[in-house]
């Protein structure tokens, strides 16, 4: 056997090539083909039809599809500035290597590595209605029960509050990262200025963050508007469509409807929105780093 | 002060999981109780008895231990050996092959559910365990981490052990693979842990009870009318212990994430 000879394993490339296999069938096609369904109707049991720009001409028209993408806005842009506040103080609070930090930021961690079928399982049970801890506290405070996730406003925000304690911990790692890269020398020289505090963590820490802060608002947007398992355990989309975000109406379009082709063009549609807000947001920091604010 | 606040917020967030878990343990009687008890006033295994009696929880065990086990073994191959070519070939084209591997890091499963179902079909995999573990063992996230640590690994080795005599094939065997077990390690326990956790391709894929995955069963569990609290509530107990074994065991490896600045050989 010559193997050892071909040029494949002298440049190496032949190492790559198990790996780009399943990339390609896994990753590549499917977005190719994600792309061309999005131009036919398809519902599984008949031939697919080619039917032009109809699935896209529908869904402008489609006003729950509407209504999901907005659901997904309002899910995320309530979800992230959340995640980022607290997963900064948790950052700052235990940026320290000393034992107690290093204790306690397995507790804020942990969240993350729960699988979310379960977290939403848990968060449902304590936020429900008659039976809930949330609620028992609140009415033994005198007040009356509250609907967490039966009334339509409040769902969102409860399905939110679950996201946020997945996240958090993990995008508080991101800022202990950041934080610590930080020289001691910047907040010496400031205090010799005589600066207070708040100001050195508002002039010092926060614009030297700044690429810490790109990450953690482009992942946690990311993670964000693609979520539906968190909606899908605790509202499966409700109550009506107060929870249904984008990912969950292009699924049950997909496998409660079988409209294959359909649910295609929404899935693209949901791409390309999530691609323009990671890029808008990369290049409105790129910017105000460029811009001299540090 | 700071201590303080920090306890404070670390019991905020455990109350979820110290609630779930205590409850577990209730008769039903007692979790339906008004005031409710913090802890179970009687200790109760219901919950547990029932799930091992009337669901078939050790064949979901089985499966996603299964799929688990096999699409990590396969993923680890496929990462270390991508990340060795990217970072050490000589082919052309090198950065375009990298660069697409970086851009599927946006691509997740939600998103391409719909094809990704089609291609699982085309391929006979539909409700079958395989259709779990092939379609997931290449992650561009943990392919990502396998080309940047292996950048940094120093050419002289691979150098002076071609001058010795070695082939590639004994190069990667001899050299590569040992000095990447600081990757391969934190690659296994990643990919285990996102295998056992994943939801979105085990409801696309599997329709039959004997093929679920623990989670699919829990969720599925939920939907279904009369199912008692308690056994829900034991699922999930039983659904987050594996991972939290793996992770208080690993947990440096997992609070560095799979950044390359973290991991060195």
């Amino acid at each position: 056997m010559y193997l050892k000879e071909l040029k494949i394993v002298k440049n190496r490339f032949i190492f790559t090539i198990p790996a780009f296999v399943f990339h390609f069938l896994f990753y590549i096609l499917p977005i190719i083909l994600m792309i061309v369904l999005s131009f036919f109707s398809w519902d599984l049991l008949s031939p697919m039809k080619y039917v032009g720009l109809r699935n896209f001409s529908q869904l402008m028209k489609d006003k729950w599809f509407w209504n999901s993408i907005i659901v997904s806005f309002k899910y995320t842009f309530l979800a992230v500035p959340i995640i980022f506040v607290v997963s900064l103080i948790l950052g700052v609070l235990l940026q320290e290597e000393d034992r107690f930090s290093k204790i306690m930021r397995v507790f804020f961690y942990w969240p993350y590595m729960i699988p979310m079928v379960a977290a939403g399982t848990m968060w449902k049970w304590l936020f429900s209605r008659n039976f809930g801890l949330v609620n028992y506290i609140i009415t033994s405070m005198g007040f009356k029960p509250v609907d967490w996730l039966d009334n339509p406003t409040l769902a969102l925000f409860t399905i939110v509050l679950v996201q946020v304690w997945v996240l958090a911990g993990f995008m508080m790692m991101l800022f202990i990262v950041g934080l610590q890269a930080i020289p001691e020398e910047f907040y010496e020289a400031a205090s010799i200025d005589g600066a207070t505090k708040f100001q050195k963590f508002w002039y010092i820490t926060l614009p030297l963050l700044k690429n810490t802060n790109i990450s953690v608002i482009t992942l946690s947007i990311a993670n964000c508007f693609r979520n539906f398992t968190i909606a899908y355990i605790m509202t499966t989309g409700g109550p009506g469509y107060a929870t249904t975000v984008a990912p969950l109406y292009v699924y049950q379009k997909a496998f409660t409807d079988f409209r294959l082709g359909y649910a295609s063009a929404g899935s693209l549609i949901v791409l390309l929105i999530s691609f323009v807000i990671a890029y808008t947001v990369r290049k409105v920091q790129e910017r105000e780093i460029e811009g001299g604010k540090i | 002060m700071r201590k303080t606040i920090v306890i404070i917020l670390a019991v905020l967030f455990m109350i979820p999981v110290f609630w779930t878990v205590t409850s577990s343990f209730k008769s039903m009687s007692e979790i339906y109780k008004y005031p409710p008890t913090i802890f179970p006033k009687k200790i109760s295994f219901e919950g547990y008895i029932n799930i091992f009696k009337q669901s078939n929880f050790m064949r979901y065990l089985y499966n996603t231990l299964f799929v688990a086990i096999i699409s990590t073994i396969i993923t680890v191959f496929l990462c270390v050996s991508l990340g060795y070519g990217l970072a050490k070939g000589t082919f052309r084209h090198k950065d375009f092959f990298t660069e697409i591997v970086v851009i599927t890091l946006f691509v997740t499963a939600q998103i391409i559910m719909v094809p990704l179902f089609v291609i699982i079909k085309q391929l006979g995999l539909m409700d079958s365990l395989w259709g779990l573990i092939i379609p997931a063992v290449f992650t561009p996230t943990g392919a990502f981490t396998a080309i940047q640590y292996m950048k940094d690994l120093p050419d002289e080795f691979l150098e002076s052990a071609k001058v010795d005599g070695a082939n590639e094939w004994q190069i990667f065997v001899k050299i590569v693979i040992p000095l990447s077990k600081p990757l391969i390690a934190s690659l296994a326990i990643f990919s285990f842990t996102w295998r056992w956790n994943d939801f979105v391709l085990p409801l696309i894929v599997i329709n039959s009870g004997k093929n679920f995955t623990i989670q699919l069963a829990l969720a599925t569990l939920q939907g279904q009318y009369g199912i008692p609290l308690n056994e829900i509530l034991a699922f999930s107990v039983m659904s987050i212990i594996p991972t939290l074994i793996i992770f208080l065991l690993f947990q440096n490896l997992f609070m560095k994430g799979l950044s390359a600045g973290g991991l060195k050989y």
